[in-house]
């Protein structure tokens, strides 16, 4: 468990970072390094450089305005958590970063890393996809933003091209009327989840006018579930969920077999889940707080 | 000297206050929670290189070659060792008569068994490097693979593979079993049921993995080793290598935890110690968490296929089991095959069954070697007992508790001869399933109450009634050693008190306890007690710590070697007193004429002349103040008798463990919401650390209840673990609280009436966790036949019951 040699790089601006990259087909970008060592550490990742980010200028930026959060690159997933002015604008967040891991990986793990990574069953990407979150990239082309919701193609793949890095996240300030929560199965608590939805619920006279429900840990990618954002149009508190449940199991089509769980369970959990979330935010009634 | 012990604090002695029986604070914790221990991580000695083992990648496969070459030309590689090497260190022996004979190298040679078997050692300035050659080995080593066995059915099917070309099937222990009165019970039984209850692999996953650190100097070897029997290490080391055991000293230093799995003589304890003499020079090898999930001895991994002869009031007749436990490659001394005679042994638990029959079989896996783990073969075969119990509970429509109530040992009933041979001296075991029932009966209303508007949620309670040997011999699981063990009490001459003893400590408070046996059977109090342990210079032949075995050798072994110092003692302060010996009485430290206060002579005073003045001795006394007792348990058998049977243990511990879940019937989530355990280990010498040893016990016995499990492929035997995220234990946030009583029935024959009591905790889990589910998804017909209850696992075995799915 011990890593191949690398070559380490901490640059001070986004430039030269990008320089670096360009150096090598095999660099990584080192942010938090809460996933990237521990593959190293079992030679499953073999960089020849570590570009390390947690220098460069401006992205440890942290800023709230009228329209959302903008994360930089380097910002922790605890400094995050920490902000009462974050929470006031994205309450998803805070909510969903008490599932992310434990303290400790918290306090390192950047909340751009987590979603650079793709982990399938990782919290934020799903829950960067519900909000509407924008990406901003840039590489040796320059800059561009990627919609999350386009952002994410497989497990631990991305739309980042050769050379690219997420300089900061934005996720837009949570409608009046929507709540958005994220609830997931973790064998233990701070696991990745065996099944989990983010959702962002919007509900008019106290039915659901409309949603984003995020599937993630079911299948290879989080995954917008069609099916169960459609039944879920009109769905009061005191309604029937057996439709929705139907919808979200079937949004659950793809899902995984693996050591923890069968994929018949994940789609069970899918559409428990979804009912689960869905109930939740009409519960907490548009108030923003979202648990 | 006679092999007769004491068993009782020496009458001569008076204390103003016992030491026994109290909540002394542990004094070994202060370094660990400093972060000031010393692991073998943290010892370093000049010139030290460091050492990585190359493991097969391969569960099956014959080596083809082996090129060290590349390797070798790495800057700052100093040695590459393969098996072949090795060609002047013994095979592992082998001493158990009556199973296969394994026999493995050090390294592997020319065949590889499982996934982790080491087959070279590469010596480099540092583990990186060392690491760096070791993929370069791994990639330079042609393997040729042959066919694989990944389970029980693979292993046993017809034509299967075999893992040694000279073995006529897989099977390394096959002792099948046959009793009439068992066949007879099953023909005037009104029913009877068959059915198969599995346990899974798992591990005793000890907080620092394991680690060896070898020097030789002058000839004379020291290794550090994370073991919990230095001095079986130091036997095997001299056997295996031809070093002269005198010249061999093996330290086991601090230790984070062991839970059995450190027992075991490891390939990488004789490799280091023959690298170190090859090289002159020290080499350390630290195992690190990949290697200890991969090479660290799994345990557990047993099916147990039962025929039930039951009668329609709820009677059960008789049992008869086939206990098939999957040991691995087998590759491992010692050997894995203990447990499944001791499942078969404490099948019956706490109950009195009339009939029962066990069927023993061992069989060999592509996969880690199985071995020790605390419980050791108690836990699953409980599963099984509880199992057969609540369902035939339930196909009778009896009380699951009233069932029990018929069956559990009563206190006439002691001596109780168990079926396997076992002899239960005493115990509490209906008086603890009663508190235990009624503990748990509150708590069951309160969590009812509190999800009775929830109908996703279902509330169950589940119990079990266990036993549990301690000091067992360790001549079934060796083949070789016994059950002794020693102590060595020195009184210095300032009047303080060192104990040298054979057992080690590996976190679980011996050192403290250790102090106040000495202390109460010396007159002092334990601050003037030190104590060493796990360093054969330094501490007398022992076999170590495991089995539960501590309280009872060290309290016999202290009791006796206290003994004979007071009896030399006395003489010498009698000498001083001017007085006969028979009249002198020690009290609070200092010995005096009974019946007068003053004068008084102290420890102190006595050592000084027994080391320093011994012009101040009696005429014709020998020197010094130091003496050792050499203990063996009474009642311990170590081989069977013409039937099969063996008090296999010296003593038997019980308790009643009893448990409320709920269960959300949408997603298999299942909480403990109570757990209960009332404990009975007879005399208690420090009731805080008995506590302490029931909750990580309990823990542990979640962990296997619930979460842990090695999985492997099918297919190719392969692991599919490589770390935590895929091998989950509970963490602080999944043990639930506890509350833990205890009953104290002294055992009549061992010293001071203690039993032990290491593993009962992880006793009771699986049996609680499935029996409360089962009861709180009864009306849905949910049967839990194996561990780990996992949510996945619930939701499977509803959609069985229900056809579908049941409710959403």
């Amino acid at each position: 468990m011990k890593p191949a040699p690398f070559d380490y790089y901490r640059p001070a601006t986004v430039e030269d970072a990008l320089a670096a990259l360009g150096t090598s087909e095999t660099a990584k970008v080192l942010a938090g390094g809460q996933s990237l060592i521990p593959a190293m550490n079992f030679r499953l990742s073999q960089p020849d450089l570590l570009v390390d980010i947690g220098g460069v200028e401006g992205f440890d930026r942290l800023d709230v305005g009228p329209s959302g959060v903008m994360i930089g690159a380097s910002v922790t997933q605890s400094r995050v958590m920490a902000s009462d002015e974050v929470a006031e604008a994205v309450p998803g967040l805070r909510q969903a970063l008490h599932h992310v891991a434990h303290l400790q990986i918290r306090n390192r793990g950047t909340v751009c890393g987590s979603i650079a990574h793709a982990d399938p069953a990782a919290e934020l990407p799903a829950l960067a996809i519900a909000c509407g979150a924008t990406l901003f990239l840039q590489g040796p082309a320059g800059e561009r933003t990627v919609d999350a919701g386009d952002f994410f193609l497989g497990p631990f793949w991305t739309d980042l091209g050769e050379g690219e890095i997420i300089t900061g996240v934005h996720f837009p300030s949570e409608p009046a009327d929507t709540v958005t929560l994220m609830d997931e199965l973790a064998w233990r608590s701070g696991d990745f989840a065996i099944t989990g939805v983010a959702a962002a619920v919007a509900t008019r006279d106290g039915c659901v006018s409309g949603a984003r429900l995020v599937s993630f840990g079911v299948s290879g990618v989080p995954s917008r579930m069609a099916a169960a954002e459609q039944a879920v149009l009109g769905f009061a508190p005191g309604d029937d969920s057996s439709a929705l449940y139907g919808a979200a199991y079937e949004d659950g089509g793809d899902a995984v077999d693996d050591i923890h769980a069968t994929a018949e369970y994940r789609r069970e959990a899918l559409g428990a889940l979804a009912v689960r979330s869905v109930r939740a935010a009409l519960a907490s009634n548009g108030n923003g707080t979202g648990v | 000297m006679t092999l007769d012990s004491p068993t009782r604090i020496n009458p001569m002695i008076r204390h103003r206050a016992s030491h026994i029986g109290r909540a002394v604070p542990r004094r070994e914790d202060r370094s660990p929670l400093m972060g000031r221990q010393r692991y073998i991580a943290d010892l370093k000695l000049p010139g030290m290189l460091e050492v990585a083992f190359v493991r097969s990648p391969e569960a099956h496969a014959r080596i083809v070659s082996i090129d060290t070459a590349p390797a070798l030309a790495l800057p700052g590689v100093h040695a590459v060792f393969t098996g072949a090497d090795l060609a002047d260190v013994d095979l592992f022996p082998h001493k158990i008569l009556y199973i296969q004979p394994v026999r493995q190298p050090v390294l592997a040679l020319d065949q590889v068994r499982y996934v982790g078997s080491p087959y070279a050692a590469v010596v480099a300035t540092d583990r990186y490097v060392a690491e760096d050659a070791a993929t370069l080995v791994a990639a330079y080593t042609e393997f040729e693979p042959l066919p694989t066995v990944a389970d029980l059915d693979q292993a046993l099917a017809e034509n299967a593979p075999r893992l040694y070309d000279d073995w006529p099937d897989n099977y390394l222990v096959n002792f099948p079993a046959e009793k009439p009165e068992v066949t007879q019970a099953f023909e005037e039984a009104d029913h009877t049921f068959s059915d198969t209850y599995v346990s899974q692999r798992q591990t005793g996953l000890p907080l620092e993995c394991r680690g060896v650190l070898a020097d030789v100097h002058d000839g004379y070897f020291t290794v550090w080793s994370s073991t919990q029997s230095p001095h079986i290490v130091r036997t095997t080391i001299a056997e295996m290598t031809g070093i002269p055991e005198p010249r061999i000293r093996v330290i086991a230093p601090a230790m984070g935890g062991g839970f059995g799995t450190k027992t075991h003589i490891y390939p990488e304890d004789v490799v280091m110690t023959w690298i170190a003499g090859k090289l002159g020079r020290p080499v350390r090898w630290l195992e690190d968490r990949f290697e200890n999930l991969l090479t660290g001895v799994h345990a557990r991994d047993q099916r147990h296929e039962v025929d039930v002869a039951y009668d329609d009031d709820g009677t059960i007749r008789a049992v008869r089991c086939k206990a098939i436990c999957d040991v691995g490659s087998g590759e491992i001394f010692m050997p894995g095959t203990a447990t499944v005679f001791v499942t078969g042994g404490c099948l019956t638990g706490g109950y009195d069954l009339p009939n029962m029959e066990v069927h023993h079989f061992c069989v060999v896996t592509n996969k880690t070697p199985s071995g020790a783990y605390r419980g050791f073969g108690v836990p699953e075969g409980m599963f099984v007992m509880e199992r057969i119990i609540d369902r035939v509970a339930r196909l009778t429509g009896t009380d699951p508790v009233e069932i029990r109530r018929r069956m559990i040992l009563q206190e006439d009933q002691m001596p109780y001869e168990m079926h396997g041979g076992g002899r239960i001296d005493s115990g509490s075991h209906a008086k603890a399933f009663e508190r235990a029932v009624e503990m748990i009966g509150e708590s069951l209303e309160l969590v009812r109450a509190r999800y009775a508007d929830d109908p996703d949620v279902r509330v169950g309670v589940g119990y079990t009634n266990y036993v549990e040997p301690t000091t067992p011999t360790y001549h079934l699981t060796t083949g070789f050693w016994a059950g002794g063990d020693s102590a060595t009490i020195r009184v210095d001459p300032d009047g303080s008190v060192r104990v040298g003893l054979g057992t080690t400590a590996l976190g679980q408070g011996t050192e403290t306890t250790a102090a106040q046996l000495a202390a109460e059977s010396l007159g002092l109090h334990p601050d003037d007690v030190t104590v060493v342990m796990g360093d054969t210079d330094r501490a007398p032949y022992g076999l170590g710590a495991w089995g539960s075995r501590s309280a009872i050798v060290m309290s016999g072994s202290i009791l006796m070697a206290a003994d004979r110092l007071i009896t030399k003692a006395r003489d010498i302060a009698a000498h001083l007193l001017e007085a006969a010996a028979e009249d002198v009485v020690l009290s609070d430290g200092n010995f005096h004429v009974s019946g007068s206060d003053a004068p008084t002579v102290s420890w102190s005073q006595v050592a000084t002349s027994a080391w320093v003045r011994t012009l101040d001795l009696p005429r014709g006394m020998e020197p010094g103040l130091e003496m050792t007792g050499y203990f063996e348990p009474p009642e311990l058998e170590h081989l069977p008798d013409m039937s099969g049977k063996v008090n296999a243990a010296a003593s038997w511990s019980n308790g009643a463990h009893a448990g409320v879940v709920s269960v959300r019937i949408s997603t298999g989530e299942i909480k403990i919401e109570d757990y209960v355990v009332v404990h009975d280990c007879g005399t208690m010498i420090n009731p805080m650390i008995i506590d302490g040893q029931v909750h990580g016990g309990v823990a542990q016995g979640i962990a296997g209840a619930m979460y842990e499990h090695f999985q492997y492929d099918t297919e190719t035997a392969r692991p599919l673990f490589a770390s935590f995220m895929e091998y989950l234990y509970p963490t602080c946030s999944e043990v639930p609280a506890m509350t833990v009583e205890h009953f104290e029935t002294p055992s009549p024959e061992q010293p001071l009436g203690v039993k032990g009591c290491g593993e009962g905790g992880t006793i009771g889990p699986a049996a609680v966790v499935a029996g409360a589910v089962d009861d709180a998804l009864a009306d849905l017909g949910v049967e839990i036949k194996a561990t780990p209850v996992t949510p996945s696992a619930i939701r499977e075995a509803i959609r069985e019951a229900t056809a579908g799915g049941g409710e959403r």
